[in-house]
């Protein structure tokens, strides 16, 4: 069986010959790709093989806790469960978006749109797709772990307001980080889906109430499942808070408000502290704590009484007669009024060829400084604000922080406004009439001012010129008070400026004045009523309607004790009616509740009448 | 015995170490990727296929290769019988009708058909006298290729039935192709190509669109062949060790110890062992061309020549889809990929080669 032929073996031999090109061919290209794979681009392999078998879960570190100046937890954290979508491991997104949606119960459009959103963020970072999950959601999404790899729970402290509402303007509440905000870098470290302090004092002292994340790097297989750890860094909680507030004050203030608009600021007047801040209505900061729902939230900002803003510090009203006590502060300090000075009130009065009215019809014949105060007479104010004239009334209500922030340690304060020829030029651009400043004299007019620059202003005239910053913040727990390191401003006010302002004040409460309601036998409380007008008292007859919304502003400021004043109280009612009978009585709640648990007599010591002649 | 020891003088242990060196990198990598998970089964499985695999090549050296030439007609027609067998009474793994129960185990009969029809078509061809093949015999040659190769594909395997195009191309040039011919094989396979792209079903047309971008579906289809690419390239020079490839062994790099075993292979050894392991197969390679080469008759010549055309279209194929470069197929790798039908049918195809070599001055 020779091969037959010598040409036939030369054919074989010069047919195998092409079996060369195939094969070095083949040889040379995979050895170029090997070469180009392992050796050129070799690093940026290992990198994505890195990437596939790693992950860094982000540990979020709950938030510190709030408490009240006692120290009575306010703002907790609990433990709760998200659902995260790990979408690099999702294999069939068919599959997943079924399962989420008929077990998990997100709707397919709430599901898109989470989708959608998440497009931004980088696909190794998890989407939350359900917050907060319960008992039934958890035990779902563990019982389909070995179909399902790509959806896992992630554990998240979520903020526990214990009291709900209460005290909510104060301690705020936190949200998602808007997209907004991180391109601005409102809020350092945050990163998308953070849980941000919004508003209060979560928004104040966010940086200190955040803590820093800890994380866990992971091995995961290709199904996305753990099968290691590889390092672990523990988070560390935020700075635990302690409020000056004072959560018997700040819940008696509540109830008082409740079913009301209005607000109450209780405050130290020697140091600034704010013992109780209510406005009311209210809102529960609780349901922020889950990524709000879009129909909450348009419930919470289409409420006519807009219950998301603070009416102490972020509303700004006409002062009404409570500006009396500014105008009578810079009467005494100018040497205007002393107390030989009497004005005779009839009921009404012409200044500048133009009738201005008293409260009482009948006029309250001749008063003198402390009269005017206690029973609020329009006239002699009139004619103290004709003495004075706009400047040195405006000079002295900045003095004592009106038309300016107070300082307070919560976000979004208004300043009010303190009107001057200058300002209305600047603003209005027109001339200052002076029958205007008639109008100012009594708290009407151009002038509005925040009830806490009321509260503060009063604080100072009890305080004798102290003019503090107001804040929340007592310290952080563990660390030394941070009252003492607030800015504080000294008004040059007279012994006997400040005791006259007392006494018409004192007189208001306790001597048939119009702050009576505010009365507590025993209790030297100091006072001053106000009530703003919406529209004069002619053109409401004329309309012959009581619209609530035409009812007037009720004010109530005032102090005790009178001659060692500890607390500051003011009360602002929108449309409520006389001050006297609105505000007053609110005012005497927080006074006697805070007295009430005071053991020491001492403090309630009922003093002298200041002057002879006034009824005891 | 006098024979016997001629021959054993004539066996060629360099070619033969270098094939126990292909498939002890292959339990290697076996062992690497599937110990402690659910997979570790294939380790000690495949020594056991590697067992049988050497008894196939040792009895089939044993034989001269012309017992099988002879009765390769009778041989040729039970391959078809079982191929036919498997379609109705098969078994099917991944979507593929290949498989036949054989004592327990499972058993691929294509991979042997394939080994069958090389001795078939090169029996046929090196039976014309004449310097080069008639229509005729070109026809009746691409009937005992593609009879076999339509049966396979019905069993759904077109990775498998592929390698007999390149079968019957080598043999054809082997026995030699008229000009006329050449031209009326490529007009045929200008008009196969599209037609065949046709009949494709969808995964598989996935497959072959991913090449050309892999990263249009990261977890779908091209999802395979990126994976595959980050093993491979993150061996870098030296790979990470025995059990330190985490894309062979996290489970990122699909069917690691099987289709994709090189690349499971170049993540743990780097450029340094893919390399040798190519290097071991252009040595088998070239020692089946020199096979061919040194062959007493014309019918070895063409069994070696069509045992190299199979085995290194399958290193082609595979090694080229572990780089990214060609398609996913499933086409095992020879020696190394875990799996018994494969390795023994390339021991015995290797056994019949060396057989020819080693008869080549016996008469």
């Amino acid at each position: 069986m020779n091969l037959q032929a010598d040409s036939n073996r030369q054919l074989i031999q010069q047919r195998l010959n092409f079996f060369y090109v195939p094969i070095i061919a083949v040889t040379v290209i995979l050895a170029v790709r090997l070469w180009q794979l392992q050796i050129l681009n070799g690093a940026e392999y290992a990198l994505l093989a890195e990437k596939n078998r790693i992950r860094t879960i982000q540990v979020v570190a709950p938030r510190g806790t709030i408490t009240d100046r006692n120290g009575t937890p306010l703002v907790e954290n609990r433990p709760s469960f998200n659902i995260l979508l790990y979408r690099e491991s999702v294999a069939n997104i068919e599959a997943t978006s079924a399962f989420v949606t008929s077990k998990i119960g997100v709707s397919p459009e709430e599901l898109s749109s989470i989708l959608s959103r998440g497009k931004a963020t980088p696909l190794y970072h998890p989407i939350v797709i359900k917050e907060d999950v319960g008992i039934d959601d958890i035990s779902v999404v563990e019982a389909h772990k070995q179909e399902h790899p790509e959806l896992q729970l992630g554990p998240e402290p979520r903020r526990l307001y214990r009291y709900g509402a209460l005290g909510a303007h104060v301690v705020g509440y936190v949200s998602e980080v808007s997209a907004d905000e991180l391109a601005k870098g409102a809020f350092p470290g945050a990163r998308v889906g953070s849980l941000v302090g919004k508003f209060g004092v979560e928004r104040t002292y966010n940086e200190r109430l955040t803590g820093d994340d800890g994380s866990r790097v992971v091995l995961v297989d290709s199904l996305g499942r753990e099968v290691g750890l590889l390092e672990e860094v523990d988070s560390t909680i935020g700075d635990d808070l302690r409020l000056t507030l004072d959560l018997e004050l700040q819940t008696t203030a509540e109830d008082l408000l409740a079913g009301k608009v209005g607000a109450i600021v209780a405050m130290d007047p020697r140091n600034g502290e704010i013992l109780a801040l209510a406005s009311s209505p209210s809102f529960d900061p609780n349901s922020f704590s889950t990524r709000i729902s879009l129909e909450a939230w348009n419930q919470l900002v289409s409420d006519p009484n807009r219950p998301l803003q603070n009416r102490a510090i972020q509303n700004a009203y006409p002062p009404g007669s409570v500006f009396k006590l500014i105008m009578a502060e810079a009467g005494l300090d100018e040497g205007l009024v002393d107390e030989s000075t009497r004005v005779f009130c009839r009921g009404s009065a012409f200044f500048y060829n133009r009738v201005f009215h008293c409260a009482v019809k009948q006029g309250h014949g001749s008063v003198d400084l402390e009269n005017a105060i206690a029973r609020s007479c329009n006239i002699f104010f009139y004619e103290l604000g004709r003495r004075l004239g706009i400047s040195r009334i405006a000079e002295h209500a900045q003095a004592l922080g009106l038309g300016e922030r107070t300082g307070i340690d919560l976000p979004s304060e208004r300043s009010g406004v303190m009107p001057s020829p200058e300002w209305k030029q600047r603003v209005r651009g027109a001339k200052w009439y002076v029958g205007e400043t008639i109008s100012v004299s009594i708290g009407q007019g151009a002038v509005t001012t925040t009830p806490i620059q009321i509260v503060r202003a009063v604080g100072c005239i009890a305080s004798g010129g102290r003019l503090t910053t107001p804040h929340v913040l007592l310290r952080a727990e563990g660390a030394a008070d941070e009252s003492r390191s607030r800015p504080e401003r000294s008004v040059a006010i007279e012994a006997e400026t400040m005791n006259r302002i007392r006494a018409g004040m004192w007189q208001s409460v306790n001597n048939w004045g119009t702050g009576r309601g505010a009365a507590i036998p025993g209790l030297d409380i100091c006072g001053k009523t106000g009530t703003v007008q919406i529209i004069s008292a002619e053109r409401k007859k004329e309309l012959n309607r009581n619209l609530p919304a035409l009812e007037d502003h009720s004010w109530f400021v005032g102090f005790a004790a009178r001659d060692n004043p500890e607390i500051a109280v003011v009360v602002f009612v929108e449309h409520g009616g006389k001050g006297g009978i609105a505000a007053a009585p609110l005012a005497k709640e927080i006074f006697r509740v805070h007295f009430a648990r005071k053991q020491s007599p001492v403090l309630i010591t009922r003093a002298a009448p200041a002057k002879s002649g006034d009824r005891p | 015995m006098k024979v016997n020891q001629r021959l054993m003088l004539s066996f060629d242990w360099i070619w033969f170490l270098a094939l126990l060196a292909l498939a002890g990198a292959g339990l290697l990598a076996i062992g690497s990727t599937t110990l402690g998970t659910g997979l570790s089964s294939y380790l000690g499985r495949q020594a056991l296929y590697l067992c049988i695999a050497l008894v196939a090549y040792l009895v089939l050296l044993y034989f001269d290769y012309h017992l099988y030439s002879d009765y390769i007609s009778l041989i040729y027609l039970s391959g078809v019988a079982l191929l036919a067998l498997v379609l109705v009474a098969g078994r099917t793994v991944h979507n593929n009708k290949s498989w036949i129960g054989l004592g327990g185990m499972a058993f691929q009969p294509s991979e042997l058909v394939k080994l069958v029809v090389i001795v078939a078509l090169a029996k046929y061809f090196s039976e014309s006298d004449r310097e080069d093949l008639e229509l005729r015999e070109l026809i009746i040659g691409g009937v005992i290729a593609f009879l076999p190769m339509i049966l396979v594909i019905l069993q759904g395997d077109l990775g498998t039935a592929i390698t007999f195009v390149p079968i019957y191309a080598a043999l054809s040039i082997m026995g030699g192709l008229r000009r006329k011919h050449i031209v009326v094989f490529v007009l045929a396979g200008a008009i196969a190509i599209p037609a065949g792209w046709m009949m494709l079903k969808d995964y598989q047309k996935s497959r072959i669109q991913t090449v050309f971008d892999p990263s249009n579906d990261p977890r779908h289809v091209g999802y395979q062949t990126i994976q595959s690419k980050i093993a491979v390239g993150s061996g870098r020079f030296l790979g990470k060790g025995f059990g330190q490839g985490s894309q062979g062994q996290l489970g990122f790099l699909p069917a690691r110890h099987t289709d994709f075993v090189f690349a499971a292979w170049a993540e743990e050894r780097g450029f340094a062992g893919s390399a040798a392991v190519l290097g071991l197969f252009i040595l088998v390679a070239l020692r089946l061309l020199k096979g061919a080469r040194e062959a007493k008759d014309k019918v070895g010549a063409m069994i070696c020549a069509g045992v190299l055309t199979l085995f290194w279209f399958h290193i082609t194929i595979n090694i080229g889809m572990g780089l990214g470069l060609l398609p996913i197929a499933g086409i095992p790798l020879p020696f190394v990929s875990a799996g018994g039908s494969s390795l023994v049918s390339s021991f015995a195809a290797m056994g019949i080669c060396m057989n020819i070599k080693m008869r080549r001055y016996v008469n």
